[in-house]
């Protein structure tokens, strides 16, 4: 009996993490790390393991949904993931020579200025015309989705194509340095830098933080920390969760993602300079 | 199911291809693991383990086989660029593999 209530519990824990990453193309591991380590007393070793399986988890379920409503630009999304990729290449042989206080603070500060300028735009529901630079017009990355919650099909341009890619290499590195999808850092670069619209940046960073996720993972699985009666049951729920959240992201209006947003960055970003001045 | 526009399906047929591919990933593995985990609760705790091994073993292979799956596409379409960069990612994940094994 006692197994079964666990499951539950691990099971709808994996559900509200679904939910959260998908509207905001993260992968939940920012519930699921502290709710299997301070909930249930795990080691940090299977959390993050099993994370990382749900980040997989949570692209994938989401990007069914987003890919059919066309929310998601595999065009962007291919291009930026040869940054991201090399990225969490890097992080993962560099992660035992960087200082990670520094790191945790540098991230920490970039989140925080992700939050603030969010929180400048928060009211701006069309944005200035965006300029497509040279790259973004040769490469046709430029999109158009039917948005639900406006009612109306919004065609964008995709700008700032070459910074892009570079703070997508920096964000995988983030990503295999941290066992973590780093959404939270995908979605400012493309909403922010690149000037895509937001829910096409949380859908495409959805799409593309499963295969950052991968190779992750993989580490994982061969080290044998991905505890099957742990994963298991939270990987179900997330699947469940992501493509509920995908269907729930469409219908919502994108002023109000947002809004749910920032506090996540802001909280996040504080997190990440304490933990480095903590360990100075 | 959520409507589409029936104008673009002709358009970007690479979405759908990938759609199809993410939601086969998606059914396959949380079968095997609700399976898995039922046979855990029944009491199955030798063999139930290792079916929800393989189930998540699925779900991480299905990003991996979405960045293939992409590839073929480019390249049948001749668009090379993107052909390239797929082949790029795809030699990323194949070299995190190689590495992470000696990890």
């Amino acid at each position: 009996m006692y197994v079964v209530i666990t499951f539950i519990t691990i099971f709808a824990i994996g559900i509200a993490a679904g939910v959260v990453g998908a509207i905001l193309g993260l992968g939940g591991g920012i519930i699921i790390v502290p709710a299997l380590t301070l909930g249930f007393g795990m080691p940090m070793r299977t959390a993050v393991a099993a994370s990382t399986v749900c980040i997989i988890a949570t692209s994938t379920g989401a990007a069914v949904a987003f890919l059919r409503d066309r929310l998601t630009n595999t065009r962007v999304a291919i291009w930026l993931e040869m940054g991201t990729s090399l990225g969490a290449l890097t992080g993962a042989l560099v992660a035992a020579l960087v200082n990670q206080r520094v790191l945790f603070i540098l991230f920490g500060l970039l989140l925080a200025y992700s939050a603030y300028n969010m929180f400048r735009t928060r009211k701006e529901h069309t944005r200035p015309d965006v300029v497509p630079d040279a790259i973004s017009s040769k490469l046709r990355l430029g999109g158009s989705y039917y948005d639900k919650a406006l009612g109306r099909r919004v065609e964008y341009q995709v700008t700032r194509t070459l910074p892009g890619l570079i703070i997508m290499y920096f964000s995988g590195a983030a990503a295999g340095l941290l066992g973590i999808g780093a959404g939270i850092f995908k979605v400012p670069a493309m909403d922010q830098v690149m000037g895509m619209p937001f829910k096409a940046s949380s859908a495409t960073s959805n799409f593309m933080i499963g295969v950052t996720a991968a190779s992750g993972a993989v580490v994982y699985f061969a080290r044998g920390d991905v505890k099957p009666l742990v994963a298991g049951p939270v990987v179900l729920g997330v699947l469940l969760g992501a493509i509920l959240g995908a269907r729930l992201m469409m219908r919502m209006p994108a002023s109000k993602i947002r809004l749910f947003f920032m506090p996540i960055l802001a909280y996040t970003a504080i997190e990440m300079i304490y933990k480095g001045v903590k360990w100075w | 199911m959520v409507a589409i526009e029936p104008e673009e399906k002709a358009e970007h047929p690479i979405e759908l291809v990938l759609a199809r591919l993410l939601r086969l990933g998606s059914l396959v593995a949380a079968a095997l693991l609700a399976v898995g985990i039922a046979l855990m609760v029944l009491g199955q705790t030798a063999f139930a383990p290792r079916l929800i091994t393989v189930g998540l073993l699925v779900l991480l292979g299905t990003p991996v086989l979405r960045v293939i799956a992409a590839a073929v596409i480019f390249v049948k379409e001749r668009d090379w660029h993107f052909a390239l960069f797929s082949l790029v990612v795809l030699c990323a994940i194949a070299a995190g593999i190689y590495f992470g094994k000696g990890m």
